[in-house]
Formats: C-alpha cells, sequence, structure tokens
C-alpha cells in the first residue's frame, strides 16, 4: 500500500540547526553494509559457548539431574547446575529488580516449560547442544496453572512458596502486597466517589475483554558473551538498560559497580523486551565456571521462553451522563505475569495508571494484579500495560457513544482533559493537546464521508504516564579542534538515538553535526543513564546532554575572559564573541591550555527537581485512526488506511518521529489481529516459533498517513518530548471500533482473529 | 542445530543408489534441505548419511510425456523453477499461481516439489491440488521403478509409501482434457494454509460432467472428497446460474460431514466453514479456466 | 566424527578454498569462519529473512542451506554490496528513506531486493510487496522499506 506525505503541524518556535531537520541516520552506513556489530556478532580470543537444557515441565520439582553423561561428552568444559553455583557461595542465584524471585537456574523447582535447568559450556555450540540433551533430569510434576482465573482459583497451586526479597531497585514497594499467595503485585489507582458516580449515572456499561500473551519479537535473539578478568567482569549484552544489567548483575556476584563493565553495541530491537537483565547472570556465572569467557546465544524459541508480553483479563465499568461524559470507572486487571516477577510489578502499576485515558474523570476505582501463573514470564513491552487497558476503556467509549446516539470524535472531545489539565490528581498537567489531535485524525480519515459497503472507520486516543525515572548523565568533551564526543548511557535500540542526540550536542554548541561522534552504552565509558526505555531518551537524555553543553560553555567562558581579559564576551554560535572577536571553542581551549592541545569537559545531570520535579516528566499521548474492512464469509479484517498522530512537541528528527510512528502502530496492529502466544491448559506452549507467531509482513501493510503535531509543549529540549509508544496503544481498540461499525459487532478479545470474527458475525445473524 | 553427518554426492541415479547401499540404512536424501534440515535442526530426525540428490541430471527438468503430454516435473525441481515455467504456465496454469505463494521465495529457490511431496506435510499446497488433477509418483529403487497415484502415495501426515531407499524421480500430472479447469485456492492466516480446496472440473454441453474435489489442511491429511465433488456433477457451468448455487450449497453442506481437525487456526466448525468459502472461490476459478478449454 | 569435505566457492566475488563439515549452515560458515557478520540468525526456521544470502544469484535461507551446497558456487552478501566504500543505490535508498531501525533484518531484507532488482529492474509496488514478503522487519512497518527499493529501481532505471 501507499503512503502519503507525513503532514506537519508546527506551532513551535524554530529551534536552531539541525534541530527539526530529518539527517540521515548516523547509523545508515554500518547498518546497510553489513558493518554493524551487534552483541551476537562479538567473540574474543579464548571464547567458548554455552547452552541451556531447559524444562519440558512446566511445574515440577526437580528430584535429581544426572550431568555425568554430558560431562563425559569430547569439547566440554563444564556442566552447570543451580546446586554447583549454590556450592560455590561466592553467587548469589537468585535476581530482580523488582523482587528476586528468579533463580540464574532452577533451583529444585521448575515454574514453567522452558525454564532453564543446566548450562553446559563447551568448545562449540553444537558440542555443548549436544551435552546439555545427555543431561538426565528426574522431574516429580506438579499441578499447572496458566491463566489467571486458575492461579486465583481455590485449590490452585502456589508458584511460589517463599516469599521474594524486594529487588534493589525500589519503587514498587507499596504495590507487592500480596492477599493471594499467586499474587506477585497489586497497584491501585483510586479517587473520588465511585459510588456516587455510579449511582447517578444515565449509562453504565459493563464488560470482559482480553487481550493476549504477547512475544516483542526483537530480531536479535537475547544473547551475551561474557569474560571474568583481574576480577572484574565484562559482559557484551543486547540489552536496553547496560547500568541496570550492571547494578543487576553486580549484585548477583558481590561486585562493586566499578569491577562491573556491560557493553551494549547496536541492539537488534527492543521495543521493552531487552529491559532490565535476562541472561547476562547466566552467562557470567558460566563463564566465572568454567574459567573461559563464554557466548550464549538463545535461539529466538528460547527468547519467547524467556520474556514475553503480559496478557490481561480486564472486567471494567463505566458510568456516563446522558451527554456522553464519563462520570466514574472501575475496572479489575489481572495481568498474566507467568513464572517469575521480572518487570510485571511496573506494567501493573502502569496499567492501572493508564486504563483511564486522557479524560477528565471524576471518580475512578482502578486495581491491576499482576498473577504468577505456569507459562514463560512476562516484562516490559512497549506500551506498557497501556494497550491491555486502552481496548477496554476506548471500547466503551465507542459503546456508549452509539447507545448515546454521539459521535465517536465528539464524546471523545466532551471528555479529554485540556492542555495542562491534569487527568488525575498529583500529576503534570497534561502536556499535549488532544483536541486539536483528534481534528487532525478526522480530517486524515475523511471522517464526514461514507465508507464504502463493509468498511468503516474508527478511533481510539490514549495518554500514558511516559518517561520513567528523570535521571540521566552525560558528558560533553569539546577538543581543541572544535569538535566535540559526546557520552551517554542511552542504547542504540534501533531508536535514533545515535543521530538526535548528535544532532542535540551539534545545536547545543552550534558545530556542524560532522564535528559530534557519540559513545553510547559502555557503562565503564560512559555518562550513567538509567534506562533506555518509556520513550524518555530524547526528552531526559536530551536535557542532560544540554545541561553538559551548557556546563561547557559555561567554563568556556570563563576560560575566555582569563585568555583575553575582555569586558564583554557574549554567546555566538559556534563560540563566544570575545571583546567584539568570534573565538571559537576550540580556539578558547587552545589558548587556555597554551598550545594545541587540551579539552573542556561539560557535565550534564537531570534529577527530579525543577522542571522534571513532576511525575510524570510527560505524557505520551496515543490518537490512531483505522479504516478497515471485514470479509464476513472468511472472518478476515484488512487494515486499509492507518492514521496516527505523533504528538511529540518538537520532532528532532521528523523522519525519525514517523517512523517511530508507524513501527509502534504496527506492532499494535500485529497485537490486534494475529499475535498471541497460545498455552494449552497443560502448561504447553503451542506456538513458540515465528512460523506460528504470526507478526505482520509487508503484505499486510495499510495505506499510511502520518501526522506529525509539533507545539513545543514537551518538558524537553525545544519543547520535545517522547514519542514511539502511543501510537501503538490505540491501535486494537481503534481497530474493534472500526469492525463494529462495519459489521455491528463488538469484538473484547484480542487477538481479532478470523475465527473469533466469524463467532460474532454468527451469534449477530443468530440474535437477529 | 544441524547434527552432524556424513554427505555423499553421487552424479548419476545408479551413483546415488550406491550412496545408499554404502550405509546400513541410516540415512536419508535430500536436495533443496528446507523441511529435512529443518526437521533435524528440530532434533527431531537425525542420520548418519544424508545423500545429496542436486547433481543428478535424471532428476532435473520439466517436460511434457512424448506419448499423452502429460506434465513430467523432475524429482529435483524447485518450486521456482515450476513457478516461471513456460510449460506449466501453459499446462497448468494453477500450479504457478500455487507455487508463487509456497512459503516465501527463499523456501521456492532451495525446496523441491518432490521434497514437499515426500515429506507429506499435512498443510502440503501441492499436494492437495495433485490429488485433485488425479496426478502420480515416479519411485524408482534398486528393484525397479513403479508409478503411484498421490491418494495412494500420502498414507499419513509424514508418512508416504515410498520406501526410505526409493527416491522420488518425477511428479506426472496428466493433461486438461477439453473442457477441463483445474482451480487451487487457499485461506490462509500464517505461514501455511488454515485450509485449502482444489477441484478439477470438466464441462460439457454447458454443465459440469465430472468433478474432482480435494481439501487441504482440514484432515490429518489432504484427501479427496468424491461425495462433495459430486454435487457439483450436472450443474450448470455458469457461476451466477442457479443450479450451479445450489450444487455448491450442497457441496459445502457435504464438507460440513468431514472430520476436522481444529488447530491454531480454528476449531472444526470453523475450518469447515472456511473449506466451503474456500470451495466456492475454487469451483468459479476452475469454471472460467474450463471455459478457456472449451 | 564424520571428516572434512573440501569445497570451493566464492564469496562477494573472492575465491575461498575450505574444508567443512557437512552439517555447517552457510550463514555460520560466513559468519564465523570468513568473519562476515552481515546476515544475520534470527529465526532460524527460514520465514525471517534475516540470514538472506545469494547463491549463484538466488535468494536462499542462509540458516538452512549446507555450506557444501554452495560448493563450486558465488555467493553474495551484504558486505558485497558497495564497492570501494561507495553505497549502491540500493543501499542508499536504504539510508534515504530511513528504511531500517534497529538494523537486523536489513542484510537480508538489501539481499532480497538485490535478487528482486536483478531480476525485476523495475519492478511495480506490488512486486516489490511480493519480494520481501518473505522479509521480516520487526521496527519499521515495511512502508518505509517498499519506498527505498521503489527508489533504487528508478535510479537503476535512470542510469
Ligand atoms: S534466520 Fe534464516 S530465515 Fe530467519
Ligand atoms: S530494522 Fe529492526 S527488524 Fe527491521
Amino acid at each position: 500500500m501507499t503512503r502519503v506525505e507525513p503532514w506537519r503541524v508546527t506551532t513551535r518556535p524554530t529551534p536552531p540547526s539541525p534541530i527539526g531537520e530529518s539527517v540521515p541516520r548516523r547509523d545508515g552506513v554500518a547498518k546497510v553494509t553489513g558493518a554493524a556489530r551487534y552483541a551476537t556478532d562479538m567473540a574474543v580470543p579464548g571464547m567458548a559457548w554455552a547452552k541451556v537444557l531447559r524444562s519440558p515441565y512446566p511445574h515440577a520439582r526437580i528430584r535429581s539431574i544426572d550431568t555425568s553423561a554430558a560431562k563425559a561428552l569430547p569439547g566440554v568444559i563444564a556442566v552447570v547446575t543451580a546446586e554447583d553455583l549454590k556450592a560455590r557461595g561466592d553467587i548469589n542465584l537468585y535476581y530482580g529488580h523488582a523482587l528476586t524471585d528468579h533463580p540464574i537456574l532452577a533451583d529444585g523447582v521448575v515454574r514453567y516449560s522452558g525454564e532453564a535447568v543446566a548450562g553446559v559450556v563447551a568448545e562449540d555450540e553444537l558440542t555443548a547442544y549436544e551435552a546439555a540433551q545427555a543431561i538426565l533430569v528426574d522431574y516429580e510434576p506438579l499441578t499447572v496453572v496458566v491463566d489467571v482465573e486458575g492461579a486465583l482459583g481455590s485449590g490452585a497451586p502456589v508458584i511460589h512458596e517463599k516469599e521474594a526479597k524486594q529487588g534493589f531497585h525500589r519503587g514498587f514497594d507499596e504495590d507487592i502486597q500480596r492477599d493471594h499467595p499467586n499474587v506477585c503485585s497489586t497497584a491501585v489507582q483510586k479517587f473520588g466517589d465511585i459510588d456516587a458516580a455510579f449511582a447517578g449515572a444515565h449509562l453504565v456499561l459493563e464488560g470482559e475483554y482480553r487481550y493476549p500473551n504477547s512475544y516483542a519479537y526483537a530480531m536479535e535473539p537475547y544473547n551475551s558473551m561474557a569474560e571474568w578478568r583481574h576480577g572484574g567482569l565484562t559482559v557484551w549484552t543486547s540489552c536496553q538498560h547496560p547500568f541496570m544489567v550492571r547494578d543487576d548483575v553486580s549484585h548477583v556476584f558481590n561486585l562493586a559497580l566499578a569491577n562491573m563493565r556491560v557493553i551494549a553495541p547496536y541492539v537488534g530491537g527492543g521495543y521493552g523486551s531487552k529491559s532490565y537483565t535476562k541472561i547476562e547472570p547466566l552467562t557470567a556465572a558460566l563463564a566465572l565456571v568454567a574459567g573461559r569467557p563464554v557466548k550464549l546465544v538463545l535461539s529466538i524459541d528460547e527468547s519467547i521462553l524467556t520474556t514475553r508480553g503480559d496478557g490481561a483479563r480486564v472486567r471494567i465499568k463505566t458510568a456516563f451522563e446522558a451527554d456522553g461524559r464519563i462520570r466514574g470507572r472501575q475496572a479489575e486487571i489481572l495481568l498474566n505475569t507467568g513464572a517469575y516477577a521480572e518487570n510485571s510489578p511496573l506494567v501493573a502499576r502502569k496499567s492501572a495508571n493508564r486504563i483511564s485515558g486522557p479524560y477528565r474523570i471524576p471518580a475512578l476505582d482502578i486495581t491491576c494484579r499482576a498473577i504468577y501463573t505456569n507459562t514463560a514470564p512476562a516484562s516490559s513491552f512497549r506500551g506498557f500495560g497501556a494497550p491491555q487497558g486502552v481496548l477496554p476503556g476506548e471500547s466503551q467509549i465507542d459503546e456508549a457513544a452509539e447507545r448515546l446516539g454521539i459521535d465517536p470524535i465528539e464524546i471523545r472531545r466532551r471528555n479529554v482533559v485540556a492542555p495542562g489539565e491534569a487527568p488525575w490528581p498529583k500529576v503534570r498537567g497534561l502536556d499535549a493537546d488532544l483536541q486539536a489531535d483528534l481534528s487532525l485524525v478526522a480530517e486524515a480519515l475523511d471522517w464526514a464521508s461514507t465508507p464504502q459497503p463493509s468498511h468503516a472507520r474508527g478511533i481510539a486516543i490514549s495518554a500514558s504516564d511516559a518517561g520513567s525515572e528523570p535521571v540521566s548523565t552525560a558528558l560533553i568533551r569539546i577538543h581543541v579542534d572544535g569538535s566535540a564526543t559526546a557520552t551517554i548511557g542511552t542504547s542504540e535500540i534501533g531508536q535514533g538515538s545515535a543521530t538526535v542526540m548528535a544532532q542535540i550536542v551539534a545545536a547545543e554548541l552550534g558545530i556542524p553535526l560532522e564535528n559530534v561522534s557519540l559513545l553510547q552504552s559502555d557503562t565503564a565509558a560512559v555518562a550513567y543513564d538509567r534506562s533506555t526505555g518509556a520513550s524518555r531518551s530524547t526528552t531526559i537524555v536530551g536535557l542532560a546532554l544540554q545541561d553538559a553543553a551548557r556546563d561547557a560553555r559555561a567554563q568556556l567562558r570563563e576560560w575566555a575572559g582569563e585568555v583575553w581579559s575582555a569586558e564583554s564576551i557574549e554567546e555566538a554560535r559556534g563560540g563566544l564573541v570575545v571583546g567584539g572577536v568570534h573565538r571559537g571553542w576550540g580556539e578558547i581551549v587552545g589558548a587556555y591550555f597554551a598550545g594545541d592541545f587540551g579539552e573542556v569537559v561539560g557535565r550534564g545531570r537531570v534529577r527530579k527537581v525543577g522542571a522534571t520535579k513532576q511525575m510524570p516528566p510527560f505524557w505520551e499521548v496515543g490518537c490512531v485512526g483505522v479504516e478497515v474492512h471485514v470479509d464476513e464469509e472468511t472472518g478476515q479484517i484488512r487494515v486499509d488506511k492507518l492514521v496516527t498522530v505523533g504528538d511529540v512537541g518538537c520532532a528532532i528528527n521528523p523522519q525519525l518521529v514517523e517512523s517511530q510512528d508507524l513501527g509502534a502502530a504496527i506492532m499494535g496492529f500485529g497485537m490486534a489481529l494475529t499475535e498471541e502466544l497460545i498455552y494449552t491448559d497443560e502448561g504447553t506452549l503451542l506456538n513458540g516459533n515465528i512460523v506460528e507467531y504470526r507478526v505482520p509482513r509487508a503484505s499486510d501493510m495499510p495505506e499510511y498517513i502520518g501526522i506529525i503535531a509539533e507545539r513545543g509543549d514537551g518538558v524537553g529540549i525545544y519543547g520535545a518530548k517522547g514519542g514511539g509508544e502511543g501510537s501503538l496503544n490505540p491501535v486494537a481498540a481503534a481497530i474493534a471500533n472500526a469492525v463494529r461499525r462495519a459489521a455491528g459487532i463488538r469484538l473484547r478479545e484480542a487477538p481479532f482473529t478470523p475465527e473469533r470474527v466469524w463467532l460474532a458475525i454468527r451469534e449477530r445473524d443468530a440474535a437477529k | 542445530m544441524i547434527p552432524r553427518f556424513a554427505l555423499a554426492r553421487p552424479a548419476s541415479l545408479a551413483e546415488a543408489f550406491d550412496a545408499w547401499d554404502a550405509t546400513d540404512g541410516d540415512a536419508s536424501w535430500y536436495a533443496g534441505g528446507t523441511e529435512i534440515l529443518q526437521v533435524m535442526k528440530m532434533g527431531l530426525a537425525r542420520f548418519g548419511t544424508m545423500i545429496d540428490l542436486k547433481r543428478i541430471p535424471e532428476l532435473r527438468g520439466i517436460s511434457l510425456a512424448a506419448g499423452d503430454g502429460a506434465l513430467v516435473i523432475g524429482g529435483s525441481v524447485t518450486h521456482r523453477e515450476i513457478e516461471v515455467s513456460q510449460d506449466v504456465a501453459r499446462e497448468l496454469p494453477g500450479l504457478v499461481a500455487l507455487e508463487a505463494h509456497v512459503a516465501n521465495i527463499r523456501v521456492r529457490n532451495q525446496g523441491t516439489l518432490g521434497g514437499n511431496l515426500c515429506f507429506a506435510e499435512p498443510h502440503s499446497d501441492p499436494a492437495t491440488f495433485l490429488l485433485a488433477c488425479d496426478a502420480r509418483v515416479r519411485l524408482q529403487g534398486r528393484g525397479g521403478t513403479r508409478d503411484v497415484a498421490i491418494d495412494q502415495f500420502i498414507t499419513g501426515p509424514l508418512e508416504t509409501a515410498r520406501e526410505a531407499d526409493e527416491l522420488l524421480t518425477a511428479v506426472i500430472i496428466p493433461p486438461a482434457r477439453s473442457g477441463e479447469g483445474r482451480a487451487y485456492e487457499k485461506a490462509k492466516f500464517r505461514e501455511r494454509p488454515a485450509v485449502s480446496v482444489a477441484i478439477r472440473l470438466r464441462v460439457q454441453g454447458g454443465a459440469i460432467a465430472e468433478a474432482y474435489v480435494s481439501v487441504g489442511s482440514l484432515t490429518d491429511i489432504p484427501v479427496l472428497v468424491p461425495d462433495v465433488a459430486a454435487a457439483f456433477v450436472g450443474a450448470q457451468a455458469d457461476a451466477a446460474a442457479g443450479t450451479f448455487g445450489e450444487a455448491l450449497a450442497q457441496a459445502r453442506a457435504r464438507l460440513g460431514h468431514l472430520d476436522a481437525i481444529g488447530d491454531l487456526d480454528g476449531s472444526p466448525d470453523f475450518k469447515r466453514h472456511l473449506a466451503g468459502v474456500v470451495l466456492g472461490r475454487a469451483a468459479i476459478a476452475a469454471l472460467s479456466e474450463a471455459a478457456a478449454r472449451a | 566424527m564424520p571428516e572434512t569435505i573440501d569445497i570451493t566457492l566464492s564469496v562477494n566475488g573472492l575465491a575461498h578454498e575450505l574444508a567443512v563439515q557437512a552439517n555447517v549452515t552457510i550463514a555460520d560458515l560466513l559468519r564465523l569462519e570468513l568473519g562476515l557478520t552481515g546476515a544475520k540468525i534470527s529465526c532460524d526456521m527460514q520465514v525471517c529473512g534475516a540470514c538472506t544470502v545469494l547463491v549463484d544469484g538466488l535468494a536462499v535461507s542462509g540458516c538452512t542451506y549446507l555450506a557444501v551446497d554452495a560448493d563450486g558456487r558465488e555467493v553474495a552478501t551484504v558486505e558485497g554490496l558497495a564497492t570501494d566504500g561507495v553505497l549502491n543505490p540500493l543501499q542508499q535508498a536504504f539510508i534515504d528513506h530511513a528504511a531500517f531501525q534497529c538494523g537486523y533484518c536489513t542484510p537480508g531484507m538489501l539481499m532480497s531486493a538485490t535478487a528482486l532488482l536483478a531480476e525485476n529492474p523495475r519492478p511495480s509496488r506490488a512486486e516489490v510487496i511480493a519480494g520481501i514478503d518473505g522479509n521480516i522487519c520487526r521496527c519499521t512497518g515495511y512502508l518505509p522499506i517498499i519506498d527505498a527499493v521503489l527508489q533504487a529501481a528508478e535510479a537503476g532505471a535512470q542510469r
């Protein structure tokens, strides 16, 4: 399908060049020539290969493990079980930043099919694989539970007998309540008089919705390589948050942070699935035992078993006035978190926050619980709890519109918060203009015209409290020739940070882009950054870079004053005007050090003070419209047209913004139509591979209009704020709303597979 | 990971059988390897020796049989070679259309029709179509050569009538008779078809005189469904005609009695329904080809 | 252990004589033996196309194509597309359109597009889509890739 030129709506002031310019991606040449190196491409001398033996049982006690046959195979260097690691005394077997409930290798019990039971290190990968198959494990199967209903039911097996310790990343404390042994965490979002809201309502809608267990499918599988040297550990890994992995792994091995180095080269896709620690502790433990550098590359099938996205069952109730205004909303969200907590406590928190949408709602009563089950662990995934809630929430807005005879866009207009207005108490006011965004989508979809038969249009909107913790640092070194090197902890996961951050440095120093270089994601070499996620980097790290540039310029101003003892010093592009003479940054550096050498180091930081004090640092809104066609014979839905609005405040690089929005929306499209990990009741994953877990293909693409709205309303530099998730969150709801209008059916369970559509059509026809 | 094995690379059929005899039977033929290497990689099969068939000239090429003009496709001809073959485009356009949508371009470049049939994957596109086309395969072993009709050849999911030491040397498809149309349609939601239907019709004097229908991905192997096909016989050869509509409705009702297997694409009920939808689309395509061959 | 087999093949125009185990895939040979890590392994099931390389001009799945089967043949990989550091029109078009994000699919995508354009230098939009439909990209939503291939076709036609 075709693509229409992006629409750009700009009311912000003009930023300095090259901000706002679609400069070519700086990783472009490396990526089109095959020169870009990913963790999978890394090797060090003396490196051995590892493979993992995984449990075929979803829940079982391990009676015994016999590794003798595996150890006897030629080429095998080490065979490692949890017992071996515990016996050493220098490794903490359990890790997890939220809850330390996750053993590096199964510790006497396996909690999902695919859990790592033993690791093998060998001279080559095939030998390691064959040795892993030669390990004999005696399992005693236990009762299995794969869904949230089952896990909370009476007689459900208890998945974690022991209460796990809190992880070192605080912030979930209040959410870690376990009113049932299989509850991992509970997040509550409550205000207003909910009973009164429902009691006086003109219309109350109630429904149950389901969102699938999903898989992010970053095309680069989880993989890492670990090397111990002089008591220190270096890990090369495909991860989004190198500093958090550093912190996690240092706890496992009781290492000082200074002795622990994490390097994340180009990352082959993340989408949240590579946030936090995955196989790094195992790889490092195997390297320690083997006494060799070790490389562990999972297959995609194993990656699916390592981290997936949380499925959800949502019971939701919304009360409306006759004019469509929302009086209150109540919801119970149950997330299928799988066998280990990973980051699901935070997903639960965000899901509870995000289900109410960008609306003025007087009363809210939301509970979201992350539930342990005997399935692969779920964790962060792009959208982060939002799509699970936006599908039900936005479906009910449309349902109300239909029941009350109000146009779907109009009903949203009556409820969205105005710019600056906070959707709930004690949070930042909305830094976006959704009224205007709705108009843009309506125009792009030609909302007022009548679509062809079996076609219909739908829209949905969302708001996410984004940005994560606003904690980042950055360094900028300006060299004697006037060029600059910036170091940041942000990973280049494809989002374009290598390009955008360089643009920011060039603009802030007023130097040509080609004179800026960037060093990223090596914890031993770059300045601290909390994470690469929650759409935060451009905003938060951008501010840190701006601060570093300011710091460098201030120092140079001082130096210039000293060197030229001038009365007047003025800021100018690329340097200072000192006593009427333009002095470039490099010239000042050289003059200060009295030679052709030296440099200035600018230090920048962002923390929870000043502009970034109030949480969230920014809102990420989503506003999506679609036109769909429903084939009533086969039940197939075809999305003919897709419209997104990137409401990003200031598009540092518009091409990259559009690229993020389209990519995000198509990921949402996959989740809406085809993507679902399907478990049997016995705990077997039926489609744990890319043949049967279907992600969108080129031939599925709709016509696309990407709108970029720049109103300078973000907290970031030049009014920027984050993007890249907002356009995913409303997609399933927009499609469901369009299908309702096309075929008269209300789809409440994603993905909307042909069979589910067909069943709904049959039900519709039976009711006639 | 693909386990270790020894490789033999015969340059003729005779050498191929010698290579086989040099093993203790722990061997497998392979050509494109798209099926067999995959299952070996997944740990589902393992062979001491793999015998490469790609260097055997006798297994190559597409030709028309001297006598009846049947289409003869060599055992190591790739999907892609069929997709771009002028002969196939003229004789059996439905096969070109089908091949153009098998898996992806890489699998079509590497994989062979013969391999696909020998693997007997229950969702095989070609097997379903060739069944309705009354095709047969030629098997050759030390003991001689035999021709086996497709419906005799595929004996179960991943099972065929081929002996391990026999080679599929050719697939033979009878030529279209006058007034005959052959078509294949599928519904596909993932990599493999959810359900597929092939139909061969012969039109005489404006009515359907003969019909053969096969369905794939519905039961555990692609099967001919004679009672479904019979519903079309006697109907007018015109998609708009009432008798055709009745025949189709009848055929769909009979499909409803099939013992379908539910899978990731849907329940048995849904799959039977889909088969009916696809049957209608295939029948209309076959009618138009029949008209062109009248 | 089965012994190795001697093969000769050319990779991006450079001849190699190698002794390989029969079970080694062309992707592993390129990545681990020859240091050409451009082709990537993702699904390992012939479905994603990240491992796409050309053998005698035909796209194959490097993850499931034996190195011995390339004996006597010409293998082309992403590393061979640029000449003397100058990007070819397809590579340039990928940069112009930001036809990648993480870039993990890109080497395979480029090789599939290369095979397509060699066979059909002026493809229609639908033909481009058919040509890359066997390659998964999880980042971009494909449209920039389709546009890039069309631009490259255009550029090729003008030369
Ligand atoms: S890795 Fe070979 S096709 Fe996916
Ligand atoms: S660019 Fe990341 S998968 Fe295509």
